[in-house]
This record gives C-alpha cells, structure tokens and sequence, in this order.
C-alpha cells in the first residue's frame, strides 16, 4: 500500500498524456516554424540588403570613372558602358614606360586645339574607339554578364556586383545625354520563392548622374 | 522509519518536473537571442558600411574638390590679381614667386570638423608664355560607425581570382573604397604618389588612443587659361543659323587657303580634314535654333534641349554657361597719342614722331587714328621698293562703321568702335590672303598668314540700356575677312556671305546659306584673362 500510493500520485492518465502530447507538439510546430520563417525572412532581407549594397557600389564606380573620364559611351541595348579615361598612371607597357617611371604618375601635355588649350595625359595616334579599342586612354567598360555587372579596365575583369540565388538584377539601365552626364539606373527584382514558386516582388531602384568632369564647361 | 524515503522520491520526480520546463525556456529565449542578435549584428553591419562608410567616402571626394576649388582660385589671379596669389592664409611655398605653392587647410570643416583638405599647386609647364596649373589635392573624411571593413565581399572575379588583373587590395567593397584604419595606406604603399618617401604615417587618435579610421581621395586638375575664341562663334545670348545650304567649319590658315573639299571627308582623309572640325559653336543661351545647315564642330548651350542631329557632326553639351569679358573703351598708351587727322586714305608714316620716329612694325609701334564714324575709308601698308610690307595700324571710332572699307595687302588693324556697324560686304575688301604672308618692315619674314587676323574688329561693350549692332548686308555672294570680339553686340548676318574668322558677340543671327570658315589660327590672338580647369582625374590607388 506505501508503495502504490506514491506511483499512482507520479503517473499520467493516458488521456494526460495525449494532451500533454498534443500541446507539447504544437509548441515545438510553432518554435520550429517561427524559426524556419524567421531564418528565411533574416536570409531575405539578407540578400536584399546585400543587393542594395550592390546597388550603391555599382553606382559609386559608374560616377567615379564617369567623372573622370574625357568620353563614354553607351550601348544600343543600355547595358554596356565605354568610358575612356586618361592614363594618369604608366603602367608597363606603355610607350614612355621605363625602369623607373612604372607606377608614377605621367605629366600631361598642354596644346592649343580648335576648342583653346587642351591637356592630353597619354598623346597616340590611336582613336577612342568602342568596345575598349583605345590606347591613348584607358578603357573601363561596365557590362551585364547573366546576373553579374562586370567592370573591365584595360583587359582586367572585376565583378563590381554579383546577384545571389534569390536576386536578379533587371537591367542596367543608363542613358548618357550628348556626352554631358551619365544618369544611372540599377534595379534589382528581388525573387522570393513561395511553395517552391518564384514569386516576385517590387524591387528597389537607385539612380544617380554624374558629369563628366573633362567635358569643357564655360567659355 | 519507512516514510521518509518515499517523500524523498516524490520531491525528486517534482524538481525535474520543473526544472525541464526552465531548460527548455531557457533554450528557445536563448535561439530566439541567437537568431535576433545575428540579425542585430547583420544590420549593424550594413548600416556600417551603408551610412558611414559610402558617407565618409562621398565626403572625401567632396574635401579634394573644396581643396583643388580653393587652390583654383588662386590660379585665376594669374591674370586678374597676380600680386595676392598663393599668399593667402594656409599657403607656403619655399619659392613664393615660382613655386610649388602648398596649401593646407587651417581649420576642419564638415558638420563634425571631420572633413579637411590640403593641396599643391605647381606651373608645370605653359604654353604660349601662359603658365599652366597643375593642382593635386588630398580630401581626408573621419570614417565614423564600426572599426571594420565592408563586409559584403559577395563579387567573385570572372577570372581565377578575385584581384587577379588588380593592382588594388581588398575584397568586395573594400576595392571602391579604400578605409584607412591604422595608418595611411597611400604614403606606405604610393609616397608623395611617385613612390617617394614611403613611410608609415599613423592615423590620429581618439581621445582612448584609438586611431580614427578615415579615408583620403586624391584627384589632380589642370589649370589652363581661357582663349576668348575658341571656335567659329561664340554668344553669351542667343544663336540662329546657319541656313539649309550654309555651312560652319574650320581651317587653319597656316596650312594655306579654306578648301571646301577637305572637310568633305575623301578617302583616304585629306591631310588638314581634322583642323575641318572645329567650327564650334558655343551659345551661352537656352535660345538656340538650329536651321538644316551643316555645323562641322561642337555645339554647347546653357540650358537649351538641343540633340544631336545629323546637321552636328561634334558633341551637344546643354550645360555650359558662357562669360564674355567686355571690351572697354581703348585709348592710345600714355607715350602715345593719336595722329591729327582721320584721312579718308590712311597711310601710315614709315618713320612715325609720334612713336619716337619707329615705322609701324608692330602692334605696339601702330600709329593710332581716331574717328567719330568710319566710312569710305582705305588703309594702305608701307611700301619698300614698292613691295607691301606687314604693317599695323589701330583704329578707334567713337561712333559707327559703315563700308565702304578697302584693307590693302600687308595691313594689320585693329578697330575699336563704340556704335553700330553696318556694312555691304560687297563693299568691303580685304586684300591679305590666307595662307600667305608678306615680309615685315625690316625684312624678316612674317609668320601672319591669315587673312582674317588681319583685320580685327573690337566693339565697345555699350552700357545698358544701350544696345549695339553689326549688320552684314551681302550684295550677291561676296565673301569677308575679319575677327570680331563684340561681346555687348548683336551680331546679324543676311544673305549668302562667305565669312572667315571668328565671331565673339552677344547674339547671332545668320539668315540665307551663309558659309562660315573659322580659321584656327586667331585661337591665340585675343589674349586670355582668366582659367579654366581643362583637365580632372582621380587617382584611385
């Protein structure tokens, strides 16, 4: 009788049990479905605020090569960019490169042209050209490459902005206005998966303008 | 003696009981802190890098440019005010009248002081005895927020590696923005930007002895003077023209006489086809109407929405203002006064008292003659052995022009007028020849072979609410040969004329298929009076 009382008092009845059961498992459902939502919602806003960080490094390249730059250029499509800037640095290779002027900067030249004084940093009888084909200045083309905007200065390639598995970038879209100004448009279309659907949402669009510095302005 | 160990177990089975129930609490708040704290940090991170960092690299650059602004300034006084150049507070130089000069900064700027700005200045070379600037300066803004790099170092290179093809360091955004957290990496890595004096320079502290993290922009600008004609025609209001059969290009007389056919193009590009090019326009007004003629050159207006069109074979720039400088009234140098007549026929005397008996062999031997308006006028050049020689002569009407006006061979003039002109273009001549020069005075050979410098017209800016005017009046299709710097005239031009030179005015106006020539080679004849940056770039080392 001592020992019976005491187990009969510990125990759960079977109906105890399955509620027990039946709360415990509802719990745990709504903990690990908050944590799955939660997870997925921290990795979206993850993404979209790495796109945008993009978005602004996209921008903060175009303006400055744009401002430096003495011609760009855009494609038919708006999706490519030509920027010829002067070659400020020598580099290997360059017509005046010696052993000891690699990695200095170059003292430009100043003569009379039809527009009053000009300053040229690097003189060739090269023209500017499309597609990165001059030499007198250095060629830095921005280029949509699948979900990737690619920066390539004299041959060398640089992924400036990467989309990652749930952002894709829309179009680059950039209008370069009588050599002026170059406004920039980048959006990027966020992709949110819903039961395993590729549902969109509203993506967000930074613009900005820069001018080209080397453009003459005034008199 | 049984009872205790049964209430012993039933205190047992209760306390785990309990202390189940508190672990698991315990568990969820603790991956519920997990999971915020991460999301906490992520935020802190991006906003570190979005407000802070692109914040303190946009500030940079803005600290470079007031720092070049401020050194650009004192460029202008080259001209205006040499005497007060570089010599104002935070500039030093170890030779004050050659430089380099190099400003630093006296005080922070920037909401928080954060900002400051240092800058050299040095005449590197110049050109047409012109000194050109070239200003380097050094922008420094204060990083604030966390003490990292950016994180987001997504971006993998196309090529093998990231950086490979890069001379730069970093990863991600630390490539665009270069942060300098301990030391100044530009002086370790770059020197003075030549790899000169490389040393390890440490950022300032905090007031805990922490550096400040900051990030320094250098950009380079050159300083170049302004030439007053830089291209067929230049208004600071409004321009109409040309017609549908017109035509403004470009030539250089030095090469020899205009050739419509080498701005016509040819395969293979005639030798002078470039110096075809440069028949610009610039219109310093939003009123630019432009007319089916071709324009071989730039076009630039200050506010209007012109595209470019098959007509404009340059650039369209609606952005550019246009600032003329007024021509003041002329008078002959206190040595100097005006010769007593105002003859219909002008010779000049080859041996002048007024100009300690010196023959007119230059602009500054040129007999000055004065009239109250000119008309019918011929002006003759000095003769030796009967052969026309280079000779000068300056003019000043206090009042109008009118034609007819006979300019022979070897005559430079300079006409300084204060009303109005109206001249019949047939009726005006102007002997000299491009491409061709006649010997000066003493012998020497002459080195003026345009036509146009010949003969340069100066109108008197009129005080407002004066107005002036220059009417050309073709008669046929008859063909004149001047430069003009009228900067308060308006400029009109009707019928079919043939114009070489340069027009500086306040408005043009060209009805008819008027051809225009500007001949490059009067680009340096009006002497500058101001600067002008021809030339930015960044290094972004």
């Amino acid at each position: 009788m001592k020992i019976a009382k005491p187990n009969r008092i510990d125990g759960f009845t079977l109906s105890e049990i399955m509620v027990a059961v039946a709360l415990g498992s509802i719990v745990l459902a709504a903990v690990l479905t908050s944590s799955v939502a939660l997870n997925r919602s921290f990795a979206a806003v993850d993404d979209f605020f790495s796109a945008h960080l993009q978005q602004v490094r996209i921008i903060e390249y175009l303006s400055r090569d744009v401002k430096r730059s003495t011609n760009a250029e855009i494609s038919a499509d708006t999706k490519t960019i030509y920027c010829w800037i002067p070659k400020y640095i020598i580099r290997t290779g360059d017509s005046d490169a010696t052993t000891g002027n690699v990695g200095t900067r170059r003292t430009p030249t100043v003569t009379r042209g039809g527009s009053g004084y000009e300053v040229n940093y690097y003189s060739t009888t090269s023209a500017n050209g499309p597609s990165g084909t001059s030499t007198n200045n250095s060629a830095v083309v921005y280029s949509v490459n699948g979900n990737s905007i690619l920066r390539t200065e004299d041959g060398a390639i640089t992924a400036i902005a990467s989309s990652t598995d749930q952002l894709v970038d829309q179009v680059t879209d950039v209008q370069l206005a009588n050599t002026g100004y170059l406004s920039s448009v980048v959006t990027f279309l966020p992709i949110f998966t819903s039961n395993g659907a590729a549902v969109e949402r509203a993506g967000t669009t930074v613009y900005a303008t820069a001018y080209l510095r080397n453009i003459r302005r005034g008199n | 003696m049984t009872k205790a160990p049964i209430f012993n177990v039933m205190n047992t089975h209760r306390q785990h009981e309990k202390g189940s129930t508190l672990v698991c609490a315990l568990c969820i708040i603790l991956i519920m802190s997990f999971i915020g704290a991460n999301v906490l940090m992520n935020c802190t991170t991006r906003y570190n890098v979005t407000s802070a960092q692109v914040a303190g690299w946009k500030d940079a650059l803005c600290a470079a440019e007031a720092g070049a602004d401020i050194a650009y300034a004192e460029t202008r006084k080259a001209l205006m005010n040499p005497g007060t150049q570089f010599s104002g507070a935070g500039w030093t130089s170890s030779n004050a009248s050659t430089g380099p000069w190099t400003y630093t900064m006296p005080n922070p700027f920037g909401a928080a002081g954060n900002l400051s700005a240092s800058a050299s200045v040095d005449n590197f070379t110049s050109v047409d005895g012109y000194a050109c600037y070239r200003i380097r300066s050094v922008g420094t803004a204060r990083v604030f927020g966390l003490r990292r790099v950016g994180m987001d170092d997504r971006p993998t290179g196309a090529t093998s590696s990231f950086v490979s093809g890069s001379d730069v360091r970093g990863r991600g955004d630390s490539l665009l923005r270069k942060i300098d957290f301990n030391y100044d990496h530009f002086i370790s890595t770059y020197g003075d930007g030549d790899g000169n004096n490389k040393q390890q320079v440490a950022l300032p502290n905090d007031g805990n002895g922490n550096p400040l993290a900051q990030v320094s922009r250098r950009v380079e600008a050159i300083a170049v003077p302004i030439l007053p004609v830089s291209g067929a025609i230049k208004t600071s209001g409004s321009f109409y023209g040309p017609g549908s059969a017109g035509v403004i290009d470009s030539f250089n007389s030095k090469n020899g006489p205009y050739n419509p056919d080498v701005a016509l193009g040819g395969t293979p590009l005639p030798q002078y086809y470039s110096d075809s090019r440069d028949g610009n326009v610039n219109c310093g007004g939003s009123s630019f109407t432009s007319l089916t003629g071709d324009i071989y050159g730039n076009v630039t207006t200050d506010g209007a929405t012109l595209k470019s069109t098959k007509y404009i074979t340059g650039s369209v720039d609606n952005n550019v203002p246009v600032t003329l400088q007024p021509q003041a009234a002329v008078s002959p140098p206190p040595s100097r006064q005006y010769e007593s007549t105002s003859p219909i026929t002008i010779d000049p005397p080859g041996s002048n008292p007024k100009c300690s008996g010196q023959p007119p062999d230059s602009w500054a031997n040129a007999p000055w003659y004065s009239y109250t308006n000119l008309q019918n006028v011929t002006i003759n050049p000095v003769t030796v052995g009967s052969t026309p020689r280079e000779t000068y002569v300056n003019i000043v009407v206090n009042g109008d022009i009118s034609t007819s006006l006979i300019i022979n061979q070897g005559v430079n003039v300079r006409i300084y007028f204060t009303g109005n002109v109206n001249i019949k273009v047939s009726n005006f001549s102007n002997k000299n020849v491009d491409g061709s020069s006649l010997a000066n005075i003493d012998g020497t050979s002459s080195t003026n072979s345009s036509a146009s410098a010949h003969v340069q017209f100066y109108g008197v800016s009129p005080t407002a609410p004066a107005t002036q005017t220059i009417n050309l009046d073709a008669n046929g299709k008859p063909s004149i040969e001047a430069l003009w710097y009228a900067p308060g005239a308006d400029f009109i031009s009707k019928g079919n004329i043939v114009m070489y030179g340069a027009v500086v005015c306040k408005s043009f106006y060209e009805n008819g298929d008027c051809f225009f020539h500007y001949d490059k080679a009067l680009g340096n004849l009006i002497s500058p009076n101001d600067y002008r940056i021809a030339s930015y770039i960044e290094d972004v080392r």
